[in-house]
């Protein structure tokens, strides 16, 4: 057991090895001097200078920063901008990602708080962007009762209209669902799980660079075995990210 | 010299002819049309173009870690509690989080002085909590110790939202916290937090919105 136990603990220490030796982007600095920061932020100051046509490595990015390593081994953080304007060694442009375009974007996920039904409403999301103006969203809520507790999933559809509108652009919507009531109070629901079906209406507009707020209108029909449905309706607010 | 003209000619009027019957592949006869006007060489030159793969930059933008502390219930005596966090940071300044914790109520004074009364049974004094956070690096900063060690560091408030499930009930609960992270390396950081989880309850009689505040010291790193 314990040879075995040491040859998995070499085999994980070998496998974190050959991951430090990942290769790294170099890049060359082609701006009169690329500034290097003690940390990822605005405030922090500039500890390092590189000079023009040195070569730095970058190491990884956290948020709108690089960690960059000078020739000489000193380490810091640079802007994202600067370093989108070094070469790499072969004189091309270095492939510094851009900030993801808030018109395009592909993916998204947020959070947020609403009403449904008079009830508290905790709801999370994520979004795929099939093209500008059409996306797909598939959402998980909690509504929070004094009586009842109920979660609902559900997919949809999503029409952007005039995506490239920054502040405000509005959105209608349609999809189906699931809900699942967990009672507080006895007695129990006539249905624990019902299907459901959505119309929404709402609006978006972008914060900051991959900042977004969402508000959102649903009239829900709720499918049940008695003789009426039940048409409860929710309002929310979130705030997202996309990529 | 004429011979050797005429016999380049007709070599290029034979692959000409042969490019007519294979018309379908194209890049054939473009080979043949880019060869010298001169000699046709014999050796062709067998280079394959070196795929420049550039590394791509790994990002670390999530955090990822465990804390354990103290959580105030009010009414049920202060107990301690243990969670784990996911952050992911939007820019410098905003971050998205999202807490997962668990604490075990104590008894009320009216349970202490009356042992045979229970407010709550044995299985509902467990409290879970989930939480969904957005977060503001207020006072980002360096905290220097002794001469030769600077961490980087953040005052943060959050404010968010989430369920309490205590007394066998699910609850919304709204939640206002301040932290410090310390970054002890750049991938590995510690957290001081003070939160604030309120929600309406009316387990001791009358309802009433509560105030549990939790300390709590956490670790977490960045992916």
């Amino acid at each position: 057991m314990r040879p075995l136990l040491a040859l998995l603990l070499l085999q994980a220490f070998s496998v974190t090895l050959v991951h430090a030796k990942e290769q790294l982007l170099e890049v060359v600095v082609a701006e009169p001097y690329l500034e290097m920061r003690s940390g990822p932020g605005r405030g922090y100051p500039v500890v390092y200078v590189v000079g023009r046509d040195e070569v730095v490595t970058v190491l990884y990015s956290r948020t709108e920063w690089y960690k960059v390593r000078a020739p000489r081994g000193q380490e810091g953080w640079s802007r994202r901008s600067d370093l989108a304007l070094t070469k790499l060694v072969s004189g091309e442009p270095a492939p510094i990602p851009p900030y993801p375009d808030f018109a395009t974007h592909r993916w998204e996920i947020g959070a947020g708080y609403g009403v449904f039904n008079h009830q508290n409403l905790v709801t999370t999301w994520g979004d795929f962007g099939l093209t500008d103006s059409l996306d797909v969203e598939f959402v998980l809520q909690q509504a929070l009762g004094t009586i009842d507790n109920r979660y609902i999933a559900s997919l949809g559809m999503r029409h952007t209209f005039i995506p490239e509108w920054r502040w405000f652009s509005p959105t209608a919507g349609i999809g189906f669902g699931e809900q699942y009531i967990d009672d507080k109070v006895p007695p129990k629901p006539l249905q624990t799980s019902n299907q459901l079906a959505y119309v929404s209406v709402g609006a978006r507009g972008f914060i900051t660079r991959r900042f977004m707020w969402r508000a959102d209108w649903r009239k829900y029909v709720v499918f049940t075995n008695q003789n009426q449905n039940e048409e409860p309706e929710e309002w929310k607010f979130g705030l997202a990210v996309f990529f | 010299m004429e011979i050797r003209l005429s016999s380049v000619l007709l070599a290029a009027a034979l692959l000409s002819g042969c490019g007519w019957f294979h018309r379908g592949e194209k890049a054939k006869t473009e080979v043949v049309a880019e060869e010298p006007q001169g000699e046709p060489s014999i050796i062709e030159p067998q280079v394959n173009r070196r795929a420049v793969k550039t590394p791509k930059i790994k990002a670390k933008d999530f955090e990822l870690g465990g804390y354990f502390g103290a959580l105030s219930i009010q009414d049920f005596g202060t107990n301690p509690i243990y969670g784990v966090r996911a952050a992911y940071h939007v820019s410098e300044d905003i971050f998205l989080e999202a807490f997962l914790a668990r604490s075990k109520a104590g008894t009320t004074s009216l349970e202490d002085v009356f042992p045979a009364i229970t407010v709550v049974s044995d299985s509902g004094r467990r409290l879970t909590y989930y939480d969904l956070d957005v977060g503001y690096n207020v006072l980002p900063g360096e905290i220097f110790l002794g001469r030769g060690h600077a961490f980087n560091s953040a005052l943060y408030v959050t404010v968010g939202m989430g369920d309490v499930k205590f007394a066998d009930k699910d609850r919304f609960a709204l939640n206002f916290g301040m932290g410090e992270r310390l970054l002890i390396t750049d991938w590995l950081a510690m957290h001081l937090d003070v939160r604030d989880h309120v929600f309406e309850t009316d387990l001791t009689g009358r309802t009433k919105n509560v105030h549990n505040i939790e300390a709590t010291l956490g670790l977490t790193f960045f992916y």
